[in-house]
């Protein structure tokens, strides 16, 4: 197998759920011999699809983390990863696509451009994934690819290019028109494993001639080449492959393919896209930051001889330890090698290098720059950066959304919480966005997340993977306090009676902070406030921030600009100061008209049209704001802002009204300030709650 | 924010304000004629945002178009007219007021068709108590809206009291019969109650009034609008 670089391919399938994706990646696994029978999601052979290694996802037919696998066709060595339909896990989706080099979209022919599909499509925008389509399902009654492309351009706003057409669709799919080559393409033989080339059937040859002019066209804007040949009609496939690769490699055309994973058609051809025309490593610039210079950015060259940087983009608790997934993106990984680790400063011997297949893997010896791989033995987190030796390297660090939901959680019995702690080290580890703390005033163990499935999920891997048999709350949504005027601070901490005393006074003003949670500015002139204690009143401010004293949520938006003050020669110290500031934010907050923000999710509903106004009743009655409605072909879709606190029992409220015919996404949109009756409501709350704290 | 919201109008929409609406009123249709490109749908934007911005309620329906491209260009044109008046800290609070006004409904595919927009007016108003003053129809070329069609939509408009307003392209050929409206607009003009045409020129964009049929303006404007927004530009003075 070659080692050249330009041979290798990195490269995500993101989609809806139930797109096929998980058998479109099955039978990939099928045709380039990484498995030698085909099992369905959910399969009535109880296999299950290869790439679903967990236990839950296969009871839940659905595919919750990312799962790595390696693949050669045609001389090419491609990674696939596999990432998560449910918005719930955006997290993975966004890991997946931050050492991804290209991706393949897949859609349903019958449903096409879903809800999850625009929401994984705008996070590869974000990361500016080069992409391919494939339309899934031409077997299915109502299937109409054509439509899905149509549907690519003006629902995700893609400059779309069929390269094949179908032959006949529904139950009478055979087969694809290749517009590049113009030929159609049979799949033969018990599992479509036989490709059969044959002329273009003459009832279709009209369409496919228009439709390859079309292609023509919409490639010849990326090379000046193909524009001349095709004018003197002497265009060849070569130069259109070349013309399209390049236009998918400036974000500019998205290439349609389509097939039927299920039925084994139209997979080969997909693949040979993947290598035709997803970019390989050293098309795609990769920028980390320089930590010896202040975080400045630096390019990296993916140079098998350069210093070696690797990104571990996922951990996975296996039977032989930790697994940490890397992206090697310079240098070489050799089993043997010494690494540093760029956040703990911390080396680190490489013992196991493996390529993952799923669940199985395959030891190797080295791994070059532009590959992603696996090793044992290390401990990290993911988004850790591991470097060869030479200056100290970082990744750009990942976005990572901060979590919105949170649950306490209380082990059973003791055994129960031993595992529970493993069980939560390892599941902040693997994942940013899940986070767990210990609230100091009820003494809970708290887990926080995206969003209730997120953590419905960790919960019930504690029960199965760890034994951890745990009880829940009510779930709790994280609001935020925020200030929503100037008020000024005038504060003189003096404690002077008798032994060392303290004295300290501030003034300036705080004020809302549109961009960011916290500013501090000083300025302090004359020496009014020494210097030495200026970051003690930063200290001071910051730490009022972590509760607020409308509801004891944490502050955000808050800008403290300190402009004079005084200090005593004896009796000042930073703690005097840290006081003085943290009892003048208090005065000021106060003043400062705070008020609740609650965190406001973007929801899309989608489903047959007669239910378009039970889409907006529902969410008029979760206090949604309803932003827009979309219709396409007897289906609607209604896009809200609706706060996180109405969404509970959303799902089930939504498959009774729809008889189960509706489904929904959400993703965090912003925080907003809460209306009079929901802040009363919970200011009411918290005052009932301390005061009953105080009693006891 | 009421008082901020009415001083940022600025769409050629406010010339028309008579009888204590913002606009034409309730049953009139407006029409924007102008080539390809010149800033049609821009200019629709445009009295969609004075509407929102008068208080009015908004019910925006286009073709082959997504909610969030459309939603950018009235946020695009908001900003605009909050940093043109130093105001952009208020640009949150105004956003959400006019999102709350405003209601944004597409069509993709073949799906188009006078009887689903008027199922969609009812469903607005069963559902969320939602009757817009304003409906804004873009793109309807994409839709193939003929006569019948149009006059459908100003009686459904007129029996909810909305003020309708479409966009129509014509070509760079074939000039205006003396007195009627460039063609193909030429067809229903009879239905169309005011008409402005853009007029390109250089890198700037005149406006002219070329229906009238209640003397709303009383003269023809022949004026340069905003060439980034196709808005009034400050100092030109308005009918009041």
């Amino acid at each position: 197998m070659s080692s050249d670089i330009h041979k290798i391919r990195n490269i995500g399938i993101s989609a809806h759920i139930d797109s096929g994706k998980t058998t479109l990646t099955e039978r990939i696994l099928f045709y380039t011999q990484r498995i030698h029978a085909i099992h369905d999601v959910k399969g009535k052979d109880g296999v299950g699809a290869t790439m679903d290694h967990m236990e839950l996802e296969r009871e839940r037919g659905i595919t919750i983390t990312s799962a790595a696998t390696h693949v050669e066709w045609k001389n090419h060595r491609i990674n696939i990863i596999d990432t998560p339909g449910h918005v719930d896990f955006t997290i993975e989706v966004e890991r997946s696509l931050q050492v991804l080099d290209g991706a393949v979209l897949v859609l349903c022919a019958v449903a096409g451009v879903q809800s999850q599909s625009i929401t994984v499509d705008r996070q590869m925008k974000r990361y500016k994934v080069p992409r391919i389509a494939f339309v899934n399902k031409c077997d299915r009654s109502g299937a109409n690819p054509e439509r899905v492309s149509r549907a690519l351009r003006d629902k995700l706003g893609h400059n779309p290019v069929l390269l094949q057409l179908p032959i006949g669709l529904e139950a009478k799919f055979e087969g694809v028109i290749d517009l590049v080559e113009m030929q159609a393409i049979y799949f033969g033989g018990d599992n479509g494993e036989k490709i059969e080339i044959r002329e273009i059937p003459a009832e279709l040859l009209a369409d496919a001639e228009e439709r390859h002019a079309e292609l023509l066209d919409a490639a010849s804007m990326f090379s000046d080449e193909l524009m001349e040949a095709a004018l003197e009609d002497r265009a060849t496939p070569d130069l259109i492959r070349a013309a399209v690769r390049k236009g998918v490699l400036a974000l500019d055309l998205t290439p349609v393919l389509m097939g039927s994973a299920y039925k084994n058609k139209g997979v080969q051809p997909l693949m040979d896209a993947v290598t035709r025309y997803l970019p390989d490593p050293t098309d795609v610039p990769i920028e980390a930051i320089d930590i010896d210079h202040d975080g400045a950015a630096l390019a990296l060259h993916p140079d098998p001889d350069a210093q070696t940087v690797a990104y571990a983009f996922k951990l996975d608790e296996g039977r032989y330890g930790q697994l940490t997934f890397l992206r090697v993106y310079q240098g070489t990984l050799k089993k043997g090698d010494t690494v540093f680790q760029s956040r703990t400063g911390k080396k680190i011997k490489i013992g196991r290098l493996v390529r993952m297949h799923a669940d199985k893997m395959e030891d190797i010896e080295l791994a070059s720059a532009g590959d992603i791989v696996g090793i044992f033995g290390i401990d990290c987190h993911t988004g850790d950066t591991f470097t060869g030796p030479g200056p100290r390297i970082s990744m750009t660090s990942m976005y990572v959304p901060e979590p919105v939901i949170s649950l306490s959680v209380h082990p059973v019995d003791s055994k129960a919480q031993d595992n529970m702690s493993k069980a939560l080290s390892r599941f902040t580890k693997e994942d940013p966005t899940f986070r767990v703390h210990l609230d100091p005033e009820s003494n809970e163990t708290i887990i926080s997340g995206m969003g209730e499935l997120h953590l419905d999920v960790y919960v019930e891997r504690m029960k199965r993977e760890y034994s951890a048999e745990v009880e829940t709350g009510a779930p709790q949504v994280a609001y935020r306090e925020a200030i929503s005027r100037r008020a000024d601070f005038d504060y003189l901490h003096k404690k002077q009676t008798g032994g060392s005393g303290q004295y300290a006074k501030v003034v300036g003003y705080i004020e809302p902070l549109t961009e960011g949670d916290y500013e501090f500015v000083d300025e302090v002139r004359g020496g009014r406030i020494p210097t030495e204690y200026v970051p003690a009143c930063d200290k001071g401010f910051r730490s009022s921030l972590a509760k607020g004293s409308l509801i004891g949520f944490p502050v955000v938006g808050v800008r403290a600009v300190l402009t004079d003050g005084n200090s005593h020669a004896v009796d000042s110290s930073d703690m005097a100061f840290m006081t003085a500031s943290r009892m003048a934010f208090r005065d000021a907050y106060k003043k400062a008209k705070p008020q609740i923000l609650e965190p406001v999710m973007r929801v899309s509903v989608e489903g047959p049209g007669e239910f378009q106004g039970a889409f907006y009743r529902s969410l008029m009655q979760r206090r949604g704001t309803v932003l827009g409605s979309t219709e396409d072909a007897g289906f609607a879709r209604v896009d809200a802002d609706v706060p996180l606190a109405e969404m509970f029992g959303y799902s089930t409220d939504l498959r009774s009204a729809t008889q189960g015919k509706a489904e929904f996404t959400m993703e965090f949109s912003k925080y907003a300030p809460a209306p009079k009756e929901v802040s009363d409501e919970l200011l009411k709350k918290y005052r009932t709650n301390v005061s009953d704290e105080e009693d006891a | 924010m009421t008082n901020l919201m009415i001083s940022l109008r600025r769409s050629p929409r406010m010339l028309l304000e008579r009888d204590g609406h913002p606009g034409p009123g309730p049953g009139k249709l407006g029409l924007v004629v102008a080539r390809a490109g010149v800033g049609k749908t821009a200019f629709l934007t445009g009295i969609g945002v004075d509407a929102l911005l008068s208080g009015q309620k908004v019910l925006h329906v286009s073709v082959e178009r997504s909610i969030d491209k459309i939603r950018e260009w009235y946020d695009e044109q908001l900003v605009e007219m909050l940093k043109r008046e130093r105001k952009l800290e208020h640009l949150s609070a105004v956003q959400l007021t006019m999102e709350r006004r405003r209601h944004i409904h597409t069509f993709i595919g073949q799906s188009f068709s006078v009887d689903r927009v008027r199922q969609t007016v009812s469903l607005l108003r069963d559902s969320m108590e939602f009757v817009p003053a304003v409906i804004i129809l873009d793109r309807m070329e994409y839709a193939g809206v003929d006569k019948p069609a149009i006059a459908d939509l100003k009686a459904m408009a007129a029996e909810i009291g909305a003020e309708l307003w479409m966009a129509c392209r014509t070509h760079r050929e074939g000039p205006a019969s003396p007195g009627h409206l460039p063609p193909p607009a030429d067809a229903f003009e009879d239905l169309v109650d005011v008409a402005f045409s853009l007029d390109p020129q250089d890198a700037k964009v005149r406006l002219h009034i070329i229906k009238d049929k209640e003397k709303m303006v009383e003269r023809d404007l022949n004026i340069l609008l905003d060439p980034q927004t196709l808005l009034l530009v400050p100092g030109v003075a308005t009918k009041k």
